[in-house]
């Protein structure tokens, strides 16, 4: 009885063992025909435009803002070069990134897609960590088209390495309803302090009962929307960390401790509770990057209710009405064997396709960092959702006026360690400056 | 003389099957389990910027004891550890033991009811631990609208009350399982034994602290292992709970639910990638589990 076990054990064993040489076998051939596809491809490029050829792999999150933008640029790419194929993979971003890092890690360039989407913060981590993973596209791309805060990012030793894609010019979302209601009209939105903020939303809440703000107490976004309204971030120019005597993050702080205690939130933990908050009409106003259109306008029937006006400044001399919450850009992944075509792709329609700039702002709302695109029409558009407001003019006027900054390499490491002590000043155990001095201990030991 | 020398060749080609047999699942241990595990030996003596890397010794280490993020990821770890497996093995036990009573009716069904929980997917049931836990979700509602609170409990919002929050999410997870290994046990112990108790004039409680507890003290030692090294190893409940993947400052408010696994995944995929660094932190991990361990069967007091 065991004899026969064993053998047929052991025959199983051989089978599945041919089985998968077989698999094997069969992806190889699927895999080895786009190569000589792609060379083909890459001598037509040199010749005539019509006959390129070839497969492009794309990696990016959200459906309903990159994933849905970068479908249209395919369509509008391959409707003109109908022998390429452009494949858009849809991955949340926190898989993405996981991704892009293990295999640029390992690097085994086969499971990776010649054009990636990298956030801006990201971006100098990126380069910095795998150097001579990501295609030089100076020269390539004409970056003078660009919106130049932007290019400095992607920019490490004189080269620059991706095309910009969206900007995250940051905008106060409200709820013009609510604050009719108790009383304001958009003149008294408009270039106003964190402490008339404050103000106005105590005002709303009690002529309303809604929160002025649906807002995550240990999200570090509107710290960094803060910080870069008056031009500073956790780190000095030359990268080294600067928070314990950093004003800009004193009064940013102390701001986050005014709103905690003043009552005016509707606190939430994690993006979908935060998003659902501000669709179920809990919430007043939104203050965050440009991007939120998309989810905002997915409530239809808050058509007409909503406004944007610039977002309000920090008390502090150096701070404009004016800032950015997150954005990303394109890179292309060196020695992909569609690299020739990708950069093709990106420069045919991200750097010079307005009407494609056009397109995708009316449908989702992306605010592209392409200069001549924000001449085009659409731009100067009324918006019924938001009442007829030109709220693209705007964003482009006040997108002029972000102060350029350098991330660097540790903002999430940064974010971390301030947000570690945060709940401490929000209970009021220890004073801001003690927080600030002990975050950036933390800061300077984990990073050295 | 033959008889010998043909035995002895008889051993020697058996040998040699024996050997080439076995050789599949070595090759395959060493490529996959021990080139992996002295790979990560030198890794963790390495400090990695991606794929620029430089040896650094024992630096690591040094590092570790000063690196403030490790040592509250372990603190934190070691809270959850402390609390949660007593009184997660504790109820199991007493749990198994009202489910071994022949003369509860039903019995199957509510064995099958408490563990079914096990059987679900980390991930999912997080979330919708995350749901109900919100500061408008079920829990709160339901607590407000019975009377029992006035206002809305700050769950996954306060340091504190986050740590509560993911402790009944992991009891509730794992009392199930653990109790099957009880209940297993408890079915194997004779009845005369309670028999003879219950003559003696021992009450049922005294029944469960001198009859069950002493003889399922191998599984108890053995379930207390078991949740030691999935504590130490806890990732998908605070990852989860927190949202804490993407873009979010912390693990949880105050970084109250940053265990040693996510500080892992954060030096690898969320930080600027230290792989090195990543390696010295599991393989503390290991160590810890190994003390622990030794601990545990010191205190069993477990000679064998």
């Amino acid at each position: 009885m065991k004899k026969v076990l064993s053998l047929l054990l052991a025959v199983l064993m051989i089978l599945s063992l041919a089985a998968c040489g077989g698999s094997t076998e069969k992806s190889k051939t699927v895999a080895d025909e786009p190569k000589t596809d792609v060379s083909k491809g890459q001598e037509d490029t040199k010749e005539t435009l019509a006959e390129k050829s070839g497969k492009i792999t794309i990696w990016a999150w959200d459906p309903n803002f990159n994933i849905a933008i970068m479908n249209y640029a395919k369509e509008l790419y391959t409707k003109d070069n109908p022998n390429v194929e452009i494949e858009v993979v849809d991955i949340a971003k926190g898989d993405l990134e996981q991704k892009l890092h293990t295999n640029l890690a390992s690097g085994v360039i086969d499971g990776l897609p010649e054009i990636t989407l990298i956030e801006d913060y990201n971006a100098q981590k990126y380069l910095q960590s795998y150097p001579g993973s990501f295609t030089d596209l100076t020269g390539k791309i004409n970056h003078n088209d660009f919106a130049e805060y932007k290019v400095s990012l992607m920019t490490l030793d004189g080269k620059v390495y991706g095309v910009p894609f969206d900007s995250g010019v940051a905008g106060f979302f409200y709820r013009s309803d609510y604050l009719e209601q108790a009383g304001y009209k958009h003149e008294d939105l408009v270039n106003i302090t964190w402490d008339d903020f404050i103000e106005i939303g105590k005002n709303v809440k009690q002529k309303t009962g809604k929160a002025m703000l649906a807002f995550d107490l240990n999200d570090g976004g509107l710290m960094r929307i803060m910080m870069q309204s008056a031009g500073k971030w956790y780190f000095d120019d030359n990268g080294n960390i600067n928070i314990a005597n950093n004003d800009v993050i004193k009064e940013a702080v102390k701001t986050y401790k005014a709103i905690a205690d003043s009552g005016i939130i509707k606190q939430t933990s994690g993006w979908d509770e935060w998003v659902a908050a501000f669709n179920a009409g809990d919430s007043a106003s939104v203050i965050t990057g440009v991007w939120i259109i998309g989810s905002i306008k997915a409530e239809e029937s808050q058509s007409g209710k909503w406004k944007v006006a610039p977002i309000p400044r920090l008390n502090i001399s150096g701070s404009v009405n004016a800032s950015n919450l997150g954005g990303s850009s394109w890179y292309v992944i060196e020695k992909t064997k569609g690299k020739d075509l990708a950069i093709d792709f990106l420069n045919t329609i991200y750097g010079g396709n307005n009407e494609f700039y056009q397109k995708i702002l009316v449908d989702q709302g992306a605010v592209g960092t392409y200069k001549p695109a924000q001449s085009g029409a659409s731009y100067a558009s009324e918006d019924a959702f938001f009442g007829g407001q030109k709220v693209y003019t705007d964003f482009s006027e006040w997108m002029k006026s972000i102060p350029a900054i350098n991330y660097g390499l540790y903002t999430y490491e940064a974010d971390s360690a301030i947000f570690t002590v945060m709940p401490e000043v929000y209970s009021g155990s220890i004073s801001i400056d003690e927080a600030l001095k002990k975050a950036e201990e933390q800061l300077k030991n984990q990073i050295n | 003389m033959t008889g010998a020398t043909s035995s002895r060749s008889f051993v020697k080609s058996n040998n040699l099957y024996g050997w080439l047999f076995i050789s599949i699942a070595v090759i395959l241990l060493a490529v996959f389990l021990l080139y992996p595990i002295v790979y990560s030996l030198y890794l963790s003596t390495t400090s990695s910027k991606g794929i620029v890397q430089n040896f650094v010794g024992l630096k690591n280490y040094i590092r570790l004891v000063k690196d403030p993020m490790f040592l509250l990821a372990l603190k934190n770890t070691f809270t959850l550890f402390i609390i949660q497996v007593p009184i997660m093995l504790l109820l199991a036990l007493i749990l198994a033991s009202l489910l071994n009573d022949k003369t509860i009716k039903f019995r199957g069904i509510f064995r099958t009811g408490i563990f079914l929980p096990a059987v679900t997917s980390l991930v999912a049931y997080t979330i919708l631990f995350k749901m109900m836990f919100a500061l408008d979700g079920f829990i709160n509602t339901a607590l407000m609208n019975l009377h029992i609170i006035k206002e809305p409990i700050p769950w996954l919002l306060d340091p504190v009350w986050a740590k509560i929050t993911i402790m009944i999410a992991l009891t509730w997870r794992w009392t199930g399982y653990n109790m099957v290994f009880y209940l297993s046990a408890l079915q194997n112990i004779p009845d005369e034994i309670y028999e003879a108790s219950e003559i003696d004039g021992a009450s049922k409680v005294q029944q469960f602290f001198h009859i069950t507890i002493p003889i399922l003290k191998p599984l108890i030692v053995f379930t207390s292992i078991m949740s030691t090294i999935g504590t130490l190893q806890l990732f998908d409940e605070p990852m989860n709970l927190a949202q804490a993947g993407v873009t979010s400052a912390t693990t949880g408010p105050g970084n109250s639910l940053l265990t040693l696994s996510v500080y892992i995944y954060n030096l690898c995929f969320k930080y600027m990638p230290d792989f090195g660094y990543a390696a010295t932190v599991s393989y503390v991990i290991v160590f810890i589990v190994a003390i622990l361990t030794v601990i545990q069967f010191k205190v069993a007091g477990d000679k064998s």
